[in-house]
């Protein structure tokens, strides 16, 4: 929480800074998102405006980059191995700092917009995000198991990169389409969206998206989280009414 | 057709899985037995997490054992007495495999030590059912008469202490044994997700040797109840019981268990006992190339909120 307070604040700084500087402006389709029974995964669209500032002059080597990251996840990963012709989990690593979904888009291949220590600090990529082990252990080890982290994430769709997923409708009007998987976890987003010039920051722009189960599936989840006891005893209860009532009616065909 | 699952947090084919509680619940009615050995890795195979499908299914071979034991509780085939030892035993193996299943969830072996103890079990069970199966049915079709079965006999069972006497099975044997058996069947309940009446079944009849046609009954009447404990601990310890999948796999079995059942009845019970092993050996074999191919990917992930 606090490292993100900072980064916002050296993405503001960064904004202040130089002289000219041309302006963003953003918004989401939906900043709520409800995962109802019939949920299965949604999209959504992110458009933006680049206002060009008085003394900017014409827009030339700017870039933008659109990064959705959703709330961080514990993540255990774990290496099989082979042991008597068996595969069986060995080594495992546990993680925090992933976030639980992860969409990067831009205008061009990121690693062509800025240097990597700019796309290190803002955390922009799949190849910058942050894990940290829970445990201290050998860095080159490390990797393996946070590259294969992403790797299964980008498998179910969570972490997603597109390097064309910007579309321009005019010089200055952008939008980019927004792939929801229904696994997503729910809980508080944050849509960012990154101005580039020159392989700077020029500008940058924040707003929240919030995803959430709502209505019988929230009920159902908070039950069975809160009231566990009572839940259980409510599947059972369902389970024995649902099979007398099914004995019932077919014996008396 | 998708449906989204609270617990499980992702959205599944509804008609798939209610056509799984169907079809299980007619392999169920059809064979007398629960059908959790099925059930586990056909909804691991559509992508349910395993922790939720064992916990889970328990509420599907509670609602399928309920009318059978119903039955069987009519035709006062059911030893109460027996069904209560069994039952105390069951309730304790079961919390016993809740606090397994939740160690071995943390260590990250509870796939491996599921589908290992299917293996194992399913292809022993498997292949001593069709060995045997095969015998009856060439003695029936040679036209011999079977062999006789051994007479009774007095085995250690015999010399344990704490006697009891069982009216309805006609015996007088000591509690040790049918605690310790509900005991170890409570624990398969909660860890596999099975009711455990391919393992108690023989155990009765062979161990105990309560007569045959108390056995079926005084199985169901204590998978119905160990099922529901397995139901109500899981619920409580873990939070793994998803009720929109229990609801769906439930309405899905209740049908098929009564289909099933009329189409058993068609049967002849050496090649339903044919069958029914062919199918414990082919999950046996699938479980166990699950287990020595090479995965795509070495590791696995799991992610949960911290």
């Amino acid at each position: 929480m606090r490292s993100r307070f900072w980064l916002l604040l050296t993405g503001l700084l960064l904004l202040a800074s130089p002289a000219r500087s041309d302006d963003l402006v953003s918004g989401l389709s939906t900043d709520l998102i409800q995962i109802t029974s019939n949920f299965t995964g949604a999209d959504i669209v992110l458009f933006g405006a680049i206002e060009p500032s008085e003394d900017s002059g014409p827009a030339r080597d700017q870039d933008l980059v659109i990064v959705i990251r959703g709330p961080d996840l514990e993540m255990t990963v774990r290496r099989k191995e082979r042991i008597l012709g068996v595969w069986v989990n060995r080594d495992q690593i546990e993680f925090t700092g992933l976030p639980g979904y992860y969409f990067l888009a831009s205008t061009r291949p990121i690693d062509d917009i800025a240097p990597a220590t700019t796309l290190e600090r803002f955390r922009l990529g799949t190849a910058y995000l942050e894990a940290t082990a829970k445990v201290k252990i050998d860095p080159d080890e490390a990797n393996a198991f946070r590259a294969a982290a992403i790797r299964d994430r980008k498998r179910q769709r969570l972490y997603w990169e597109s390097p064309t997923g910007i579309e321009f409708l005019s010089r200055t009007l952008f939008r980019a389409r927004i792939p929801v998987p229904a696994s997503v976890p729910p809980g508080e987003y944050r849509a960012e969206v990154y101005l580039f010039q020159g392989g700077t920051v020029a500008s940058a722009q924040s707003s929240p998206l919030f995803i959430d189960k709502t209505g019988f599936e929230r009920q159902v989840y908070n039950y069975a989280y809160q009231r566990s006891l009572a839940y259980g005893f409510a599947s059972v209860l369902m389970a024995i009414g649902l099979g007398w009532f099914g004995s019932l009616v077919f014996r008396q065909r | 057709m998708e449906l989204y699952l609270p617990i499980a947090e992702l959205s599944v084919n509804w008609a798939m899985i209610l056509l799984i509680g169907a079809a299980v619940g007619f392999l169920s009615g059809m064979f007398g037995v629960g059908g959790g050995f099925l059930m586990t890795p056909l909804l691991v195979f559509s992508g349910i997490p395993p922790g939720i499908a064992v916990a889970t299914q328990a509420s599907h071979i509670t609602a399928a054992s309920l009318s059978g034991a119903l039955t069987q509780f009519r035709r006062r085939a059911v030893d109460l007495k027996m069904g209560m030892l069994l039952l105390g035993g069951g309730i304790a193996g079961s919390v016993l495999g809740v606090y397994i299943f939740r160690l071995l969830q943390e260590l990250g072996q509870i796939e491996l030590v599921v589908s290992a103890s299917y293996v194992v079990l399913l292809g022993s069970i498997g292949g001593l059912m069709l060995n045997e199966s095969i015998r009856t049915i060439r003695t029936a079709r040679s036209g011999d008469t079977p062999p006789p079965a051994k007479a009774h006999q007095h085995s250690w069972i015999h010399g344990l202490p704490l006697k009891m006497r069982f009216r309805r099975s006609k015996l007088y044997i000591s509690v040790i044994p049918p605690v310790i058996l509900g005991m170890l069947v409570g624990v398969l309940t909660a860890v596999m997700g099975v009711g455990g009446g391919f393992i108690m079944i023989p155990a009765m009849i062979y161990l105990l040797r309560m007569p045959t046609n108390i056995v079926v009954g005084t199985s169901q009447f204590q998978i119905l109840f160990v099922t529901a404990a397995a139901t109500v601990l899981h619920a409580a310890s873990d939070q793994t019981v998803d009720i929109v999948l229990a609801f769906l796999l439930v309405v899905g079995g209740v049908v098929g268990v009564q289909l099933g059942v009329r189409v058993g009845s068609q049967l002849r019970g050496e090649y339903l006992r044919a069958g029914l092993a062919v199918l414990v050996v082919i999950v046996a074999l699938r479980l166990l190339i699950g287990l020595v191919r090479t995965p795509e990917d070495i590791y696995s992930i799991v992610a949960g909120t911290p």
